[in-house]
């Protein structure tokens, strides 16, 4: 308040603006107050990169040691190619899937089932990755009371012996990263929609029976006319998820098990066993360069991605 | 009279002519059929699971031997009702705050003379472009002695720059003649905005309170990270605990299936019964998100 008062004194206009906004900087200061805490003192954590640290003792200066020992490390290496290709490829495939049922979706006469079929497609996206990960867990459960198992001995696939046992599909190195994309299909494909379905309710109908006069059959109305429509907005999706790369965790963590570390280890859930399981005492300085490293990439990925944005269509991301 | 108006209008009435369905359309409809049960059939299966008492569930789509002893120990058992009691109460103070930061936040970043409001709105933005990480956050937490408090689970989410910029987004629509006058009037900033902006973003406020309630209600990661002691443990920790089968309370009269299939409807229930009312905001938020400027 005293240093206010002061700046009046010297500079009247600023000082003036200040004062008029009194009431402005107080509304802001619990918004700052969360922002220091949650993401500022974080930041600053960030220096214990260059140092060992238990938590307990105090800690020592390294140098780039944790960062030679985190290029050294298979686990590390595993877990970054890991990230790239689950994230990748589920982008990829959650994209193309919410593209074809959009354009389905818009082509359908039947209004109330076309609402009554978007409603129900969007529900998954609102449950938790923990209950999404216990449907699963027990609908593929390797056993005579998992459902799909029971489906696969009916037709006759497997029968639970030990000459041809349940398949466990969430334990099983081959299984696992498919099943992982099925999930990811199932939760998100639907809610990937709506951007879509906005899109496609913006084309002028004019197109289309013009279209149609012209004696354009419905797949080449889709090819012509749906598909092109679609371009801008599909870029679109692809940059801002592909900003989000490096963010994968909870999905992974609560799907992956001991035996499938190989297919599923990410950096974030790398991070996290490195640090909470690794049975001995933790060095954060490790796994805060672990940190600092998918920080970096992440970061990265945001500033290519605002650049693809503002050429592509004019505005950027962030 | 009315007679005659029926017979008049009937004849110059518009009526569409009931169109013979197309191949495509019909094959269009069952892939969309198809599309719905694989939606559905995963969560009726753990529904119908959880009513049955019996445990060889087989490919049966209702339950065998009726029966609600999964839901009743649920309620019942304080280690099962306590994790769902937190997790309401953490929804609705989470949502609260969440509201309250965003709305504050977005109300100071439309000022857009007032001195520092660019190193504001810059301090916010770069929080989207980098991040401290998983670890020092852990180690701040836990410095200023976070961790084992609600308070762990509540920060991080309430903060939100993205729902924040939606809100300013949002408030920038609002007429700026509309402060003026009100300030010519003798109004205070505080007084505008509980008066004039939150009343006229009141769709707004429904959309990003429903992102924030779902991102609560849902949240894991939070208290697997902060949260140690199981007193304070939510219902998703408790859920997965039951799922890894570590923290299965030692009951009577039903299966351990059974129980974890009940665990799971009730971890969705309170969303199921909100959804079909509120789903027009759920999707109203992500079109708001899409035409940011």
């Amino acid at each position: 308040m005293s240093k206010k008062k002061k700046n009046q004194v010297s500079s009247k206009p600023l000082s003036a603006r200040i004062y008029n906004h009194r009431w402005f900087y107080l509304m802001f200061l619990p918004v700052l107050v969360f922002i220091i805490v949650n993401n500022y003192l974080p930041m600053l954590g960030l220096r214990y990169a260059w140092y060992n640290y238990n938590g307990v003792k105090e800690p020592v200066f390294v140098g780039w040691d944790n960062f030679a020992k985190m290029f050294s490390k298979a686990g590390f290496w595993r877990a970054f190619y890991n990230t790239l290709q689950l994230s990748i490829i589920k982008l990829i495939l959650n994209t193309f899937a919410a593209v074809i049922i959009s354009i389905l979706l818009n082509e359908m006469v039947n209004l109330a089932f076309k609402k009554f079929t978007q409603t129900l497609i969007y529900l998954p996206h609102f449950m938790s990755w923990v209950v999404t990960a216990s449907v699963f867990g027990l609908i593929l459960a390797p056993t005579d009371q998992g459902l799909v198992n029971t489906i696969l001995k009916a037709i006759g696939v497997v029968d639970g012996t030990a000459e041809s046992p349940y398949i466990y599909f969430l334990g099983s190195k081959t299984w696992w990263r498919p099943v992982y994309y099925v999930i990811n299909l199932w939760k998100d494909t639907g809610w990937g929609t709506i951007i879509f379905m906005a899109t496609l309710a913006g084309i002028s109908p004019e197109l289309y029976e013009a279209a149609q006069i012209d004696g354009a059959g419905r797949w080449q109305r889709m090819k012509y006319i749906t598909l092109p429509s679609l371009a801008n907005t599909i870029i679109t999706v692809l940059i801002l998820n592909l900003a989000k790369v490096m963010n994968l965790f909870e999905s992974v963590f609560v799907l992956m098990n001991d035996i499938v570390v190989e297919q599923s280890d990410v950096l974030a859930t790398y991070i996290y066993s490195q640090t909470f399981n690794s049975g001995t005492i933790p060095n954060f300085g490790y796994t805060t360069a672990v940190g600092l490293a998918r920080s970096v990439v992440g970061c990265f990925l945001v500033l290519v991605c605002n650049y693809a944005s503002k050429k592509t269509r004019g505005k950027g991301i962030v | 009279m009315k007679e005659e108006n029926k017979v008049i209008d009937e004849r110059y009435v518009y009526k569409p002519k009931k169109r013979k369905l197309k191949p495509f359309e019909i094959i269009n409809g069952i892939i969309f059929v198809i599309i719905s049960l694989i939606i559905i059939v995963p969560i009726w299966k753990v529904l119908v699971d959880s009513l049955d008492a019996k445990t060889a569930y087989g490919l049966n789509l209702l339950p065998q031997t009726f029966s609600l002893v999964g839901y009743k120990i649920i309620v019942t058992t304080e280690s099962l009702y306590r994790p769902f009691i937190i997790s309401i109460v953490t929804t609705l103070a989470g949502t609260f705050l969440g509201l309250l930061l965003s709305t504050l936040g977005a109300y100071v970043l439309i000022q857009y003379e007032m001195p520092l409001r660019n190193l504001f709105a810059n301090l916010l933005l770069f929080t989207m472009l980098f991040n401290g990480g998983m670890i020092p956050t852990y180690l701040v937490y836990k410095q200023l002695h976070f961790t084992n408090t609600l308070l762990a689970v509540l920060i991080p989410l309430s903060i939100n720059v993205y729902n924040l910029v939606l809100m300013r987004n949002f408030f920038d629509g609002i007429p700026k003649g509309l402060f003026e006058a009100a300030a010519i009037d003798g109004c205070s900033p505080m007084r505008i905005f509980i008066q004039i902006v939150l009343p006229l973003s009141k769709a707004a406020l429904a959309s990003i309170g429903l992102m924030f309630a779902v991102g609560f209600w849902n949240d894991y990661t939070n208290y697997k990270l902060y949260i140690t002691d199981s007193k304070w443990y939510n219902f998703q920790m408790k859920l997965r605990g039951m799922m890894l089968g570590s923290d299965l309370p030692t009951a009577s009269g039903v299966s351990e299936n059974t129980l974890k299939n009940s665990a799971v409807m009730v971890a969705i229930i309170p969303f199921m019964i909100i959804y079909p009312f509120c789903q027009q905001y759920f999707v109203k938020g992500v079109n708001i998100g899409a035409v940011k400027e």
